[in-house]
């Protein structure tokens, strides 16, 4: 058993409706994520990875069992109230980058910050320096249109870091990436994980992120395989 | 971030941001055109209305508007000379002007008709210029007996200048009085039922066809018509036994133009407001519908739906100032080149005189153009802002 964890899941379905059909896509999730974990969530496509990874994020809600973020139980809260639980304590990193196209990269790196109010100089060094960490001090004026898929991939993750979240929660980083580039960016995830010590939690399908993963959560049809559910337990 | 959110995303879709500006840009010079132009008519109307016929300030006898005049100037001024005086040594009057007004019949020997005469100060009516002289002279100074004719008048009378006519009307004392006058000159106003009854004289013919010495009324002009009421609370301070009347009060038509004209601009910038809203109303949602997964994102790394719809309002508030800005540009442009190319208009109905067309660049139409505009583009952001702060966060990033 997970002794203080970050996440907990317990009981947690969620089910959808495809016309007159329903569909369950969680069924009786119960998982722990410890603090510093690098996590995978594997499984094949409609198992029900970005569901789970959507309500650890807190931007999908369950219609069964509590969810459990950093010791406040989020399963009650609506999710538009949700919003700085989502500044300050998680961090996104989407498939297809999901940058602010109007916003260079320096710009979209800043934006979280902005949010959260945080005074320009401390705001500047913050930026200048997650930019340093994904090696784009160079790019930094340049809108995303201008930046390779790579780049704009470490623009996401300097963004998702900036704010210094807990858990940071990443849906198929690599997918929509060729092979050396996605290997770059299991390194740099792998580096930050290490030497920040944040939750990492990643959907995938990929076998060589899986490889980088601590432990690898496989979910199948909406149920977590038996060695997870029994970790977490 | 905001504001330059904002300004960046309404530069994003140039070609449609474009199209929604030019749509406030029309609207603004529409209404600054329309709003200038009824400024001028306003302004001239109003003007040409005091300084060429009734004055700032009429002075009447006390009484005049209340009792029943059994016989023509019952309750006239007596001493005129003295009320003048004290009048006119207030700073802000510019001149006084006494004036009788009379009907009775006019004949050639031949033909006789009905006329409604004026009469004035010669040199005082010169200076109010108010009328046309289409042919022979204004009145002489010192001539009682000379008349001017208007137009249609003379045409009906066969009178030219130098030819003589008899006037004849009811004196004070109630008994018919008859004058033979000079015709020098004939005149337009340019309103055709005046120029056909008109006569215009002098107050001292006036009064020998009247048998008194007495005045109607007494014009008062003022240097700035702003300064009328003052004037007036003035005048009634300092002299009595009068009542006074303000020009506002002896100028029915210029307020049936007033209403007239402010009717037809209120429902412009209705038109205005609806085309506005709806443009930039369309450009926004259709950029929410674009944005939708950006939004999601927005939301999932912790925007609240306050600051997103502040963002997206401020998205109609940089259209607003933007167009707001280029509107009121190309409206005072437009006006100058206007004013400056001496465009003539058809005489209004009524008339027979056309006039020029001019546009007054009022501080007051300029803001409310610029306004319009602004809070027209604010408004008709709110429902996009609203659709897009109430997405789920989840559809949103799952939009394609």
């Amino acid at each position: 058993m997970t002794s203080n964890p970050l996440v907990t899941l317990e009981g947690v379905g969620k089910d959808y409706r495809l016309g007159r059909v329903r569909v369950r896509a969680l069924d009786g999730i119960d998982l722990a994520i410890a603090r510093g974990e690098l996590v995978a969530i594997a499984g094949p496509s409609g198992s029900g990875k970005t569901t789970l990874l959507n309500i650890i994020g807190c931007i999908d809600k369950p219609d069964a069992g509590r969810v459990v973020i950093d010791g406040a139980d989020v399963t009650a809260t609506p999710l538009h109230r949700l919003s700085p639980l989502r500044l300050h304590t998680l961090g996104f990193i989407f498939q297809t980058f999901n940058l602010i196209p109007v916003l260079n990269a320096y710009e979209n790196i800043e934006y979280p910050l902005l949010l959260q109010k945080l005074p320009g100089r401390e705001r500047d060094a913050r930026v200048r320096r997650w930019l340093e960490e994904v090696g784009l001090a160079a790019q930094s004026k340049q809108r995303p249109d201008q930046l390779s898929g790579g780049q704009r991939q470490r623009v996401a993750i300097a963004r998702a870091m900036v704010t210094e979240p807990k858990l940071v929660l990443a849906d198929e980083p690599t997918a929509n990436l060729d092979s050396d580039t996605a290997t770059h960016i299991l390194d740099l995830l792998a580096t930050i994980n290490q030497r920040t010590g944040t939750t990492f939690v990643f959907s995938t399908h990929d076998a060589a992120l899986m490889q980088r993963a601590q432990r690898v959560v496989r979910i199948k049809d909406g149920r977590l395989d038996a060695p997870a559910a029994a970790q977490a337990a | 971030m905001t504001f330059k959110l904002a300004f960046r995303n309404v530069l994003r879709n140039r070609r449609r941001s474009a199209i929604t500006l030019l749509v406030i840009v029309f609207g603004a010079v529409g209404l600054i055109l329309f709003g200038g132009y009824k400024a001028r008519t306003f302004y001239a109307l109003r003007e040409s209305t005091i300084r060429g016929r009734i004055g700032h300030l009429q002075v009447f006898e006390s009484g005049y508007s209340k009792k029943e005049a059994q016989k023509p100037l019952e309750y006239g001024l007596d001493d005129v000379t003295s009320l003048r005086k004290s009048i006119e040594r207030d700073p802000r009057v510019k001149m006084t002007a006494a004036q009788i007004t009379l009907m009775g019949l006019i004949s050639n020997g031949e033909k006789s008709e009905t006329f409604i005469a004026t009469a004035v100060e010669p040199a005082k009516d010169h200076a109010m210029n108010n009328q046309r002289v289409t042919a022979g002279t204004d009145l002489p100074a010192n001539e009682s007996d000379a008349v001017m004719l208007g137009a249609g008048l003379a045409k009906s009378m066969h009178a030219k200048p130098g030819d003589y006519l008899t006037l004849m009307s009811t004196t004070t004392s109630g008994s018919l009085n008859a004058m033979d006058v000079r015709v020098a000159g004939i005149f337009t106003i340019g309103v055709k039922e005046f120029d056909d009854r008109a006569v215009k004289m002098p107050i001292a013919g006036a009064q020998q066809l009247l048998n008194t010495t007495k005045v109607e009324k007494l014009l008062v002009f003022l240097d700035k018509t702003e300064d009328t009421s003052a004037a007036h609370s003035a005048i009634l301070g300092k002299v009595s036994g009068i009542e006074i009347k303000e020009w506002s009060e002896l100028a029915p038509f210029y307020h049936q133009v007033v209403a007239l004209y402010n009717g037809i601009f209120g429902f412009l910038g209705i038109v205005v407001f609806a085309i506005v809203v709806f443009s930039v109303a369309n450009t926004i949602l259709m950029s929410v519908f674009e944005r939708t997964r950006e939004i999601g994102t927005l939301m999932a790394i912790g925007t609240s739906r306050s600051r997103l719809r502040a963002m997206f309002v401020t998205e109609g508030v940089a259209i607003g100032i933007i167009g707001g800005i280029l509107g009121l540009t190309l409206g005072a442009l437009l006006a100058a080149l206007i004013n400056r190319g001496n465009v003539m208009l058809p005489p209004p109905p009524g008339y027979t005189v056309g006039y020029r067309l001019q546009i007054m660049l009022q501080p007051a139409v300029l803001v409310t153009a610029f306004l319009v505009s602004f809070v027209t583009a604010t408004i008709s952001s709110i429902v996009p802002a609203l659709k897009a702060s109430r997405m789920k966060i989840v559809d949103a990033l799952g939009h394609i």
